[in-house]
C-alpha cells in the first residue's frame, strides 16, 4: 500500500550545517495496516510524515502510494501534495475557523478532480460523515465555537469525507486533556478499522503508540530504530534507547565471556554480580552487553522468606529504599550493591527498609548486544 | 483573578473606587469632555459680532440639510474615503502577501519602503506628488510629448487624484498592519486546504484570504474612517481644484469664508462625530471578530513560504514598482524640487540650474529652525505625556479595575474627533477661557488629549502579556501597589511603551490638521510651515525643509520598527 525507500531529507541551516531531517529512511506498510512513527521530538517522524503527505520534497529516495509513484528523486518524479488523495488531521487540527462545520468537511468533495460531486452528493455524503463522528447537531455551526475534542473529530470527518486510501496522522491527540484522548485514542482504532483506510500515525507518546498500532517504527535521530509489533518492541527491545523510550526498564550494563547465538540463555557479568539472561540476537563477546527487565517482571520476596533462596541463580539480596503506592501497582525501589533496582507489584505487606530477596526470571531478562556502550 | 489585591491602604481590588483612579478619571474628563461640550454649544447657538455666544438656535443644522453644497461634499467624502480604503488595502495585502508567505526576491525591501514613508510629513508628501502629477509635473509633460498638444492630460486636482494620494499614504501602515495577520497565521490550515485536493489559487482564495477576511474588511473600515476624517490631501489637493469634503468644508466655513461661522462649522464638526462613532462601534465588532479567528492555532506553529515559482520574474517587477511609487518617485522629486531655484519637471537642462541654495536657506533661517525644535519638543513632549498616562490607565483597564470601563470610555473619546474638528473645538476652548492660544504648550495639551487612545491601547496591550500572578505574587512578597507598579509591571512594560512614545512622537510631528487652528507664531511647527510655505512661499523652501525633516523623522521611525517587530507589538 504505502512503501518508502531510502528516504533522506535534510535542512539547511543559515550557516550551511545540516539539521534533523531523516536519513535513508524505508519502511513498507500494508494495506488496513495501523502504522506507528514513534520517538522523541527532532527524531524525523513529522519530516517523513509531511514527506508522504507532500508537504515536504525529500532530497532523495523513493515513495509508492497504492502502487503509484509519487516521488522518486531519480526520475524527478514528484505529484502535488493536493493530487495524492491522502486524508490528513494536523497537530493543531486547522480547522477552518471562517466556515461552518458542514463547509468544512464539504471542502475536499468541493475540490476533488478525480470525480465531480453534486451538490446533493456532496450533502449527503458530508451529512453521512458528521453522523458518524457524531457532529450531525454543530453541521451549521461555525468551526470555530467547537470544543477541542470537537474539532479533532471535524478534522477527522473533513480528512475522511473523499474516502481516501491512505489516511496520516500528526499527533492528532497532543492538545487533549487526558481523560478526552483516552477516549479519543480508542474511537479512532475502531473508526481505522470500520472504515479499512490505512493509516500512518505520527506521536511522541508511547502508551498511545501501543494501544493503537498494528505496527511500530521507533526513530531516533533521523533513522529507525527497530520495527515491530506493540509486543515486539515493548517486550524485545532493540536497544537501551527503544528500552527506555518506551515503558520503564532496569539496564544493567555488563560482559559475556563467549559470543551468543540467537535465542539462547548466556551469563552476564553485572555490577549486581552474574545475571542470566535470554538473547533474542547473536552478541559477540568483544562488546558490552546489556541486561534489561521491566519493572513487573521482577519477584520480590522478604529475605527470611525463604532464607536458601538467596543462593539461586538470578537471585539477589537487597533492602527496600523507597516504597511509591501507584493505585493499580506499588512501586519499590530496591537497592541491590550499589544499583537501584525499580520492582512493581500489587500492593503488598513490604515496607521501606525492609531486606528482601530480587528474583530476575531469565527468560524475562533480556540480553542485546550493546557496541555503543564501547565507544565511550 | 485578574485585580491585584494586595493588603495596604489602597489596594486597587475592584470592590470600591480608590483616589488614585478618581484622579485619572477627572484628567482624561478635563482633557475629552470640554471640546465636546463647547462643539455641541457652539453648533446650537448663534454669536454675536465680536465672537461671543448669542441665543440659542438650530438654524446651522437647517442651513446645512437644505444646502446642496453640504451633500455633494458628503458624496465626495464617501467616495473619496471608499476609493481609498480600497486602493491602499489592494496594495497593503498584496505586499503583505508577498512579503510573508512568499519566496519572492528583494521583498524584505518593502519593508524598509514602508519604515521610510512613516517618517515623511503628510504635507510633505503630498506636495511631492502634485508636483510630479501637476499641471507643469512631468507626468503630464510626458503625456504632451507622447500625444502632442498642451492641454494637462491628468487633473491632480481632482477626486481621483484625492483618492490615488490618500491611498498612497496609508498603504505603507495596511501594509505593516496585514503582515502581522499572514504572518501569524499558521500553515497548517493552508496545508490542509492542499491535502483536502485545492490547488494553491483555491487554496490562496479560500482559506488565506478567506480567513483574513475579517481583517481585511476591519483594515479597510479603519482607513476608511481615517481618510473621511483626513484634512490634508482634502485641502491641498481637492480645495484647489473646487473638490470638497466635509472636513475642508469645516476649514472653510472657519477661515475662507466671509464672514467665518464657528456655528456652522461645529454643527457640521458635530454631524461627522456622530458618523465617527458609528463607523468606529462597527470597525470595534470587525476587529473583535479578526482577533477571534487568529486564536486557533496549535503547538507545531511552523511559518511556510510558497515558492513561486515561473511567478517569480513579473513579482520581481511588481515589488521593484512598489518602493518606486510609494517612496521614490515623491522623495526624488522633493530633492528635485529641493535643488531648483524655481521648480520645473524633471529635464537634462534642469540639471545644470540645481544648487543647494533652498538647503542653506532653510538651515540657516531662524523661522524653519525654530519649526524643527518645536517639533521635537511638540512630539517628545506629547508622546512622553501620552505614555505616562497610557500606562496608568491601560493597566487600569487591562486589570479591570473600578472605574477601569469609565477610563476607557474617557480616552477612547477623542477617537471620534477628525483632528479638524478637535482643533476647531479647542480653538473655541483656548479663544473663550484659557489663556494659552498660540503657545506651544497648547499645542502639547491638545495632542496629548488627541493621541491618548492610543497610548491606552498599547499599554493595555502590553499589561494583557503579563500575567497577573506576577503583580500577585509582588503582593505575597509584601510590595504594595505603588512598589509593584514601578518595580513589577513598568519594566515588564518597557518595550510596550517605548514603542508607544515613538508611534506617538511620530503622529504628533506629521500630522498637520489638528495643529493648524492652534498654531501661532511663537509655535510654528514644520507641519503647519510646510503647508503656509506651499500656501504662499516658494516651493523649493517646502521641499528642502522637508527633506531635512523626513531624514530626521527616519531615524525615529526605523526605531519604532525595530522595536516593534522585536516585541511582536501590533503596529498602530
Amino acid at each position: 500500500m504505502l512503501r518508502v525507500d531510502d528516504l533522506t531529507k535534510t535542512y539547511m541551516l543559515g550557516d550551511r550545517s545540516v539539521a534533523g531531517g531523516v536519513r535513508h529512511v524505508s519502511f513498507d506498510v500494508a494495506a488496513g495496516e495501523f502504522y506507528t512513527l514513534l520517538g522523541p521530538s527532532g527524531c524525523g517522524k513529522t519530516t517523513t510524515l509531511r514527506a508522504i503527505a507532500g508537504l515536504e520534497e525529500p532530497s532523495e529516495g523513493r515513495i509508492d502510494i497504492d502502487g503509484r509513484v509519487v516521488f522518486n528523486s531519480a526520475t524527478g518524479a514528484f505529484v502535488a501534495a493536493n493530487q495524492r488523495n491522502i486524508g490528513m488531521v494536523f497537530q493543531s487540527y486547522a480547522v477552518w475557523p471562517h466556515m461552518t462545520v458542514f463547509d468544512n468537511v464539504a471542502f475536499p468533495l468541493r475540490m476533488s478532480r478525480s470525480r465531480r460531486y453534486g451538490e446533493s452528493d456532496i450533502r449527503a455524503k458530508v451529512e453521512h460523515t458528521l453522523e458518524t463522528m457524531g457532529l450531525a447537531a454543530f453541521a451549521s455551526r461555525s468551526a470555530a465555537q467547537l470544543s477541542g475534542g470537537q474539532q479533532q473529530r471535524l478534522s477527522l470527518a473533513r480528512a475522511l469525507v473523499a474516502e481516501p486510501r491512505l489516511l496520516l496522522l500528526d499527533e492528532p491527540l497532543s492538545n487533549l486533556d487526558a481523560l478526552l484522548r483516552e477516549q479519543m485514542r480508542s474511537e479512532l482504532r475502531r473508526l481505522q478499522q470500520d472504515i479499512g483506510v490505512t493509516a500512518i500515525y505520527v506521536t511522541h507518546d508511547q502508551a498511545e503508540a501501543l494501544a493503537l498500532s498494528d505496527r511500530v517504527a521507533v526513530m531516533r535521530d533521523g533513522a529507525i530504530v527497530q520495527v515491530g509489533t506493540p509486543k515486539q518492541v515493548y517486550y524485545t527491545p532493540a536497544d537501551e534507547f527503544v528500552a527506555t523510550f518506551i515503558g520503564r526498564s532496569n539496564l544493567l550494563h555488563g560482559r559475556i565471556d563467549r559470543d551468543v547465538a540467537p535465542n539462547t540463555q548466556a551469563i552476564v557479568q553485572s555490577a549486581i554480580g552474574p545475571v542470566i539472561c535470554t538473547f533474542a540476537d547473536s552478541a559477540p563477546a568483544a562488546h558490552p552487553v546489556l541486561a534489561m527487565i521491566r519493572p513487573e517482571h521482577l519477584v520480590l520476596a522478604p529475605a527470611d522468606a525463604a532464607p536458601g533462596a538467596a543462593r539461586g541463580p538470578n537471585h539477589f539480596s537487597g533492602r527496600i529504599a523507597n516504597v511509591a503506592f501507584l493505585g493499580e501497582t506499588t512501586e519499590y525501589t530496591v537497592r541491590v550493591a550499589e544499583t537501584e533496582i525499580i520492582v512493581r507489584m500489587p500492593a503488598g505487606e513490604l515496607v521501606g527498609g525492609a531486606d528482601v530477596t530480587v528474583l530476575l526470571p531469565p527468560d524475562r531478562t533480556l540480553g542485546v548486544s550493546n557496541p555503543a556502550a564501547a565507544k565511550i | 483573578m485578574s485585580s491585584l489585591t494586595i493588603s495596604g491602604r489602597h489596594p486597587l481590588s475592584p470592590f470600591g473606587i480608590t483616589p488614585k483612579v478618581v484622579i485619572l478619571v477627572l484628567i482624561l474628563g478635563i482633557g475629552t469632555i470640554p471640546p465636546l461640550l463647547f462643539l455641541i454649544f457652539a453648533s446650537v447657538h448663534s454669536f454675536n459680532p465680536d465672537g461671543s455666544f448669542a441665543e440659542m438656535t438650530l438654524a446651522h443644522f437647517h442651513e446645512i440639510f437644505t444646502s446642496r453644497a453640504f451633500f455633494t461634499s458628503l458624496f465626495n467624502s464617501v467616495v473619496y474615503s471608499f476609493g481609498s480604503a480600497l486602493l491602499a488595502l489592494a496594495i497593503g495585502a498584496a505586499q503583505a502577501w508577498l512579503a510573508e508567505r512568499t519566496d519572492a526576491p528583494f521583498r524584505q525591501w518593502l519593508y524598509v519602503t514602508a519604515i521610510i514613508s512613516l517618517g515623511i510629513p503628510y504635507v510633505l508628501y503630498i506636495v511631492a506628488w502634485l508636483l510630479f502629477l501637476g499641471k507643469a509635473g512631468s507626468v503630464n509633460q510626458l503625456l504632451a510629448f507622447l500625444f502632442g498638444g498642451t492641454g494637462p492630460y491628468i487633473n491632480v486636482n481632482s477626486l481621483g487624484g484625492m483618492i490615488f494620494i490618500e491611498g498612497m499614504l496609508w498603504s505603507p501602515l495596511a501594509f505593516l498592519l496585514l503582515s502581522s495577520v499572514f504572518r501569524n497565521a499558521d500553515a497548517a490550515f493552508e496545508e490542509a486546504a492542499t491535502m483536502c485536493g485545492a490547488s494553491l489559487p483555491a487554496t490562496l482564495r479560500h482559506v488565506t484570504f478567506g480567513m483574513a477576511q475579517p481583517a481585511l474588511f476591519a483594515l479597510a473600515l479603519l482607513v476608511f474612517i481615517k481618510a473621511s476624517e483626513s484634512f490634508e490631501v482634502p485641502a491641498l489637493v481637492g480645495l484647489p481644484g473646487g473638490t470638497r469634503v466635509v472636513t475642508t468644508t469645516v476649514y472653510q466655513r472657519l477661515t475662507l469664508d466671509m464672514p467665518p461661522s464657528v456655528g456652522s462649522a461645529s454643527a457640521l464638526g458635530v454631524l461627522l462625530l456622530v458618523v465617527m462613532a458609528v463607523l468606529l462601534h462597527f470597525y470595534g465588532r470587525l476587529s473583535a471578530q479578526a482577533h477571534r479567528f487568529r486564536t486557533v492555532t496549535g503547538k507545531g506553529f511552523r511559518p511556510r513560504v510558497i515558492r513561486l515559482g515561473r511567478w517569480r520574474y513579473p513579482v520581481t517587477v511588481l515589488i521593484a514598482l512598489i518602493p518606486i511609487v510609494v517612496v521614490i518617485i515623491p522623495l526624488v522629486t522633493i530633492i528635485w524640487a529641493a535643488l531648483l531655484p524655481f521648480y520645473q519637471p524633471f529635464s537634462i537642462d534642469g540639471l545644470s540650474r540645481l544648487r543647494l541654495t533652498n538647503f542653506i536657506q532653510v538651515l540657516t533661517s531662524p523661522s524653519a529652525r525654530g519649526a524643527v525644535f518645536n517639533s521635537l519638543v511638540l512630539g517628545a513632549a506629547t508622546a512622553t505625556l501620552v505614555t505616562a498616562l497610557g500606562a496608568v490607565a491601560g493597566w487600569c483597564v487591562a486589570r479591570r479595575v473600578t472605574g477601569g470601563r469609565l477610563i476607557d470610555a474617557l480616552a477612547a473619546l477623542p477617537l471620534v474627533f477628525p483632528a479638524i474638528v478637535l482643533g476647531l473645538a479647542y480653538l473655541q476652548i483656548l479663544v473663550h477661557g484659557v489663556a494659552l492660544y498660540g503657545t506651544l504648550l497648547s499645542l502639547i495639551l491638545v495632542s496629548a488629549v488627541a493621541y491618548i487612545p492610543y497610548g491606552l491601547r498599547y499599554a493595555q496591550l502590553g499589561v494583557i502579556q503579563i500575567h497577573p500572578e506576577l503583580e500577585e505574587a509582588a503582593g505575597i512578597a509584601g510590595a504594595g501597589y505603588p512598589s509593584t507598579f514601578v518595580r513589577v509591571v513598568l519594566p515588564l512594560l518597557v518595550p510596550a511603551l517605548i514603542s508607544c512614545w515613538l508611534f506617538v512622537f511620530l503622529l504628533a510631528v506629521r500630522a498637520m490638521a489638528l495643529v493648524l487652528l492652534l498654531a501661532g507664531p511663537e509655535s510654528q511647527v514644520v507641519a503647519v510651515s510646510l503647508f503656509d510655505l506651499w500656501n504662499n512661499g516658494p516651493i523649493g523652501e517646502v521641499a528642502a525643509l522637508g527633506f531635512v525633516w523626513t531624514v530626521i523623522m527616519t531615524f525615529f521611525s526605523v526605531a519604532f520598527f525595530v522595536l516593534a517587530r522585536r516585541y511582536q507589538l501590533p503596529i498602530g
